[in-house]
């Protein structure tokens, strides 16, 4: 057994062993911490690329933690959808980090740094767990841990607006895994399993006994999923709370923490279900429904808003309906669009709220109409939102074009045009309240009589990054195209 | 008359359903902070309930390994895992009341329609 | 000549501008000399590599390369054809020319170092869209051009170009989606959209009648085809004059080609035939001659005017595709040409009247003619041009129009040339003859100064007027010539 072979149980452990040390650090030398965890990403980074290789060298394995095999121990899956998800997410996390490290000064005591590494640490270990595990129960912990650290990473800036943001998102989180854990119960009643692929080869014969069992437990799936991930009646939560977070938590939250949610519930749909169950019951429907509804009226009350926060946390609640709707259109293609707009959005949503971030901490401003001429003050930041923005709309030259076009081809060759009409209209929507802002930040003259404050080269390094990347992967996507296309057929057979 | 002898014969899945819309239900509609995490930890409790009870067979053995002759143990693995779901049950009943405390610091009340009140006069 | 040698010209045309603009911008900001310098330098350069190409396609070549894959089965990829040529070289002509009128006009404006750049950029961005290879390409550098001539539509950031600008914003984006979705239908019915292979839709379904419309929306608004005009006599006239004359003159041209390109490549001339579908053009194009023509009557602003003149003569452009016979193809596109020249003329004479007297009202224009006699000689000729005067290019391509239009049996468009000229010639005329012969009592606080722009404005103007001449003097017209090819290229593949 070489250390190689221990790899997908390191990528989590190591996030969490670092979150128990973190505050402990903290105390003796502040300093290193942020090395610390900068290293621990990297280091994460690193396995993760190494299970890419392994992947391409041997196809999907699995990983027992304690040597204990399935029916008694948990099981890690590792394919590549998975190992997909722990990039982004640590790729991202990584990418994030480098900004807070800056932005974090501004925002929160100096006492709770270390204590923000931690729940960081935390909520990207958490994250990593969900995509990788392959185990409903500990699908749940990581759930509940994910749960706890996304809401400390808001309460921890002790404004009044946070606590309260906080509070309500824990209380819907709560009744989300509460739903989750129900369904587990009601499953492991008829099946007598808790591992992803057992329980498919137990469901055909159970469902015929007890069919109002599973159709229960789907319904709390997708209510559980749903809410921890926004998906449209259920996103009540979401904008309080992205948009009252210090901006990096927002940037975490609203990039990466809604993504991993919805891609649970695309492994339980796909891995936990069997085919012919998928078929009899419409979860894709509802899912493709909700997900609808979820981007025109996420869009719609975007508009309205006066807080720039807000709006990108209603914008979000538009944006991760089109990763839903990937899923409902049960679709190759469409599934293609919805994986490659996790990769996309989580960039551009990331970098929207550090411009938000930036914005907030040089000019003091957050209301959207406060906004005119921020572009001749902050030009690079401003040309970052543009992009963003952009990307939002699906300009050419932006990712945000290229899910589009999988999305609305999955769409078609789904036989569904209406929902290409959908994507087609939100796009419009989009434009309706992004490019206001644009435009009044670069024509209008800024008036302000208080001095812009000068801002971290790092923080505007990272948004720099960001921008890059999002027209990189509108540009060039193909590498990722190619690799979700083979990683998709893999799974699903397309 | 079936359905009737089934919802006897499964009393405590019964139960625990009705506990865990009692707990969602005032998690939901309750004003009070306090009575939202008392909620929660029902909605939790009526599934940790819901959990070991299937786990149970009557007459079954506790399982520890020793002869027991024709009998049968009991699953351990539904009781494992609901130590675990207590465990994370009560870490959030624990930030959530802390949360509370809090809010309570800020505002002088533990009430949420008179917080959206608060709030609203302050505008 | 292998592949690569083969397409460096035509990459080097699109690509040149594009990579200029980050040096002019740069220039800019050391010396505004240098900077005008190398804008015209680069639109010299890429007009040269244009025209270089002629001998090429005229002998039948048509120059394809793939630059690289942007998605499985999505390419980056050019093709120069015949069609391509013609507008590309019209289009780098005109910018030479507009841009050497810039360097006076606009150092009286502010903010030169963001006008040259974008400037120059979008010449680029429509060679791109000229010399596209597949519908994707093509769609990419459509919103590129439309998005970065936002830019130039509210250059002088008043609050009507502001509100221009937004309309015209929302106009494009809404335009770029009918394009996607046009687009996207199409890539699933075809299985790819390239330009090289033949039609990509084979039958005609409700599928594909909705791509059809989306094209006919997407390009169509850049066209300014009703009811989609709406941001057009807004946005051209609040942008800087020669802009507007790019604006007019180039850019709403690329609709035109783009449904050009639909009508052949995306489906077939049968196929709009049997669908019914050259009637919902003919319908659109009526109204659009007829509205165009109308309210540019009721115009006083001069710009305005021009601006709703340039819609009907649009509406000319698709009533030729709506028909799609061979001699109405060739009208079609000699039209391109002519309209192309004439309202850059016309534009730019009017931004030369503007840039003197500041005089933008029609009504307050009485004698001006004595004052720029020149000036006033180029837009007359331009106008009645317009109108459709023989021996001028206008006449050629309205006549070749109207005979297409007979040949396919149908006189009620003839009618509706001829009406259309009649109004043009009611809202060009009430311009010219008063400049010329009106206002006299005005003289005495006046005199007779002359008062021309300078001669780098006139020189441009003079040049786009005595093109609208020569080419329907000359028995050797070259634009009519290149026409009649394009037009059998497109309709049997080629005389070659």
């Amino acid at each position: 057994m070489t250390l190689q072979h221990h790899f997908p149980a390191l990528i989590i452990v190591i996030f969490l062993i670092c979150a128990f040390i973190m505050p402990l650090l903290f105390r003796w030398r502040s300093t290193l911490c942020a090395p610390a965890l900068l290293l621990v990403h990297l280091l994460a980074l690193a396995m993760a690329v190494a299970l890419l290789v392994r992947l391409y060298a041997g196809g999907p394995f699995y990983y027992h933690l304690g040597n204990w095999a399935p029916p008694w121990g948990i099981e890690l899956k590792i394919d590549f959808l998975r190992v997909y998800m722990v990039l982004i997410l640590v790729g991202l996390g990584l990418w994030i980090f480098v900004y807070a490290l800056k932005d974090l000064a501004h925002e929160l005591k100096r006492e709770v740094t270390g204590w923000y590494y931690a729940l960081y640490a935390l909520l990207i270990g958490s994250m990593s767990g969900m995509a990788l595990t392959n185990d409903m129960f500990n699908l749940f912990v990581f759930m509940e841990i994910c749960g706890i650290a996304s809401c400390a990473i808001i309460s921890i800036k002790e404004s009044r607006e946070c606590l309260e943001a906080s509070f309500k998102y824990l209380i819907l989180s709560a009744m989300g895994t509460g739903c989750y854990l129900m369904a587990i119960a009601m499953i492991y009643m008829v099946t007598g399993q808790l591992n992803f692929q057992l329980i498919r080869e137990a469901l055909p014969a159970a469902a015929g006994l007890y069919p109002n069992n599973l159709l229960v437990a789907t319904a709390l799936i997708i209510v559980a999923f749903g809410t921890k991930a926004a998906l449209f009646p259920l996103h009540v939560w979401l904008p309080d709370a992205h948009a009252s977070a210090p901006s990096p938590s927002s940037a975490v939250l609203s990039g990466l923490v809604i993504k991993i949610y919805a891609f649970s519930l695309f492994n339980i749909l796909f891995f936990v279900f069997p085919a012919s169950f998928r078929q009899a019951v419409p979860i894709n429907e509802i899912v493709l429904w909700l997900a609808t509804l979820g981007i025109l009226f996420g869009s719609i009350f975007a508009m309205v808003q006066e807080d720039l926060k807000k709006m990108l946390a209603y914008s979000s609640i538009a944006q991760i309906g089109y990763v839903f709707m990937g899923i409902g259109l049960n679709q190759p293609t469409a599934l293609l669009g919805g994986f490659y707009h996790i990769l996309n959005h989580a960039l551009m949503k990331g970098m929207l709220f550090m411009v938000a971030g930036v914005i907030i901490q040089a000019t003091g401003r957050r209301r959207v109409k406060d906004l005119n001429g921020i572009g001749h003050v902050l030009p690079l930041v401003m040309i970052a939102f543009t992009v963003g923005g952009f990307s939002m709309i699906g300009i050419p030259g932006t990712g945000g074009l290229i899910s589009k076009w999988y999305l609305a081809e999955g769409a078609l060759l789904a036989n569904r045009l209406f929902f290409v009409i959908v994507i087609v209209l939100s796009s419009l929507l989009n434009a309706v309240y992004y490019l206001p802002i644009i435009i009044n930040a670069f024509l209008n003259p800024y008036e302000g009589r208080e001095p812009v404050k000068p801002v971290s080269r790092l923080m505007v390094g990272a948004i720099t990054a960001g921008m890059i990347a999002v027209i990189f992967f509108g540009v060039y996507p193909k590498p990722v195209i190619v690799f979700l296309k083979a990683a998709l057929a893999a799974v699903i057979g397309m | 008359m079936e359905t009737l002898k089934n919802l006897a014969h499964n009393y405590y899945y019964l139960v625990a359903v009705v506990l865990f819309v009692i707990g969602m239900h005032t998690m939901l509609t309750h004003s009070n902070l306090i009575k939202k995490v008392i909620a929660m930890n029902i909605m939790d409790t009526s599934v940790f309930l819901l959990f070991v009870a299937i786990g149970y067979i009557r007459g079954g053995q506790a399982p520890i390994m020793r002869d027991i002759g024709d009998g049968f143990y009991i699953n351990p693995l539904p009781g494992a895992l609901i130590l675990t779901g207590i465990v994370v049950g009560v870490s959030v009943t624990a930030y959530a009341l802390s949360l509370v405390v809090k809010i309570y610091r800020y505002y002088g009340t533990v009430d949420a329609d008179e917080i959206v009140e608060i709030r609203s006069r302050e505008q | 000549m292998n592949e690569a040698a083969a397409s460096a010209v035509p990459v080097f045309a699109f690509l040149f501008p594009i990579l200029m603009t980050p040096v002019i911008m740069f220039a800019g900001r050391r010396s505004g000399r240098l900077r005008n310098a190398l804008a015209l330098a680069t639109t010299v350069v890429t007009f040269l590599a244009v025209i270089s190409l002629y001998p090429r396609i005229i002998g039948g070549e048509v120059i394809q390369f793939t630059f690289f894959e942007i998605l499985p089965e999505l390419h980056i990829s050019f093709r120069v054809d015949l069609l391509s040529f013609c507008l590309a070289a019209l289009s780098a002509f005109i910018w030479v020319l507009c841009t050497i009128y810039s360097i006076d006009y606009m150092a009286r404006e502010h903010a030169g170092s963001r006008y040259y750049p974008v400037l120059i950029f979008t010449l680029g961005a429509c060679l791109g869209i000229f010399m596209a290879g597949d519908f994707f390409t093509l769609f990419i550098f459509f919103e590129l051009m439309s998005l970065i001539a936002y830019i130039l539509v509210i250059h002088e950031e008043t609050p009507a170009a502001l509100k221009a600008g937004y309309k015209y914003l929302i106009m494009t984006i809404i335009g770029g989606l009918a394009l996607f979705f046009g687009i996207i239908i199409t890539f699933e019915l075809g299985g790819t959209v390239s330009l090289s292979g033949g039609p990509l839709v084979q039958e005609t379904s409700l599928l594909a009648f909705l791509a059809f419309i989306s094209f006919l929306i997407g390009f169509g608004m850049k066209a300014g085809i009703f009811p989609l005009h709406v941001w057009l006599p807004d946005a051209h006239p609040v942008a800087p004059s020669p802009a507007s004359a790019l604006l007019s003159g180039i850019m709403l041209k690329t609709g035109a080609y783009g449904l050009l390109r639909v009508i052949f490549h995306v489906f077939s001339v049968e196929l709009v035939k049997s669908g019914g579908w050259d009637k919902i053009m003919g319908v659109i194009a009526v109204i659009t001659i007829l509205l165009g023509s109308a309210v540019a009557l009721t115009q006083d602003d001069i710009k305005r005017r021009l601006a709703y003149s340039s819609i009907g003569q649009m509406g000319y452009i698709l009533l030729g595709m709506s028909i799609l016979n061979e001699n109405t193809l060739i009208g079609d596109i000699f039209h391109i040409f002519t309209h192309a020249m004439i309202k850059s003329t016309l534009f730019l004479a009017a931004g030369a009247i503007i840039w003197k007297t500041g005089k933008r009202l029609i009504s307050e224009m009485p004698g001006i003619g004595r004052q720029m006699p020149f000036t006033l000689g180029c837009f007359s000729l331009a106008a009645l041009a317009m109108i459709g005067i023989p021996p001028l290019n206008g006449f050629l391509s309205k006549w070749t129009l109207g005979l297409g239009a007979l040949e396919a049996g149908m006189p009620f468009y003839v009618l509706i040339l001829l009406v259309s000229s009649l109004l043009n010639a009611l809202y060009y005329l009430p311009i010219i003859v008063p400049a010329f012969f009106g206002g006299l009592e005005s003289d005495h606080e006046h005199g007779f100064d002359i008062k021309e722009a300078t001669p780098r404005m006139l020189v441009p103007v003079a040049i786009l007027a005595l093109g609208t001449l020569i080419f329907g003097l000359l028995p050797s017209n070259i634009p009519f010539d290149l026409s009649r090819l394009t037009a059998s290229y497109l309709l049997r593949g080629g005389p070659f």
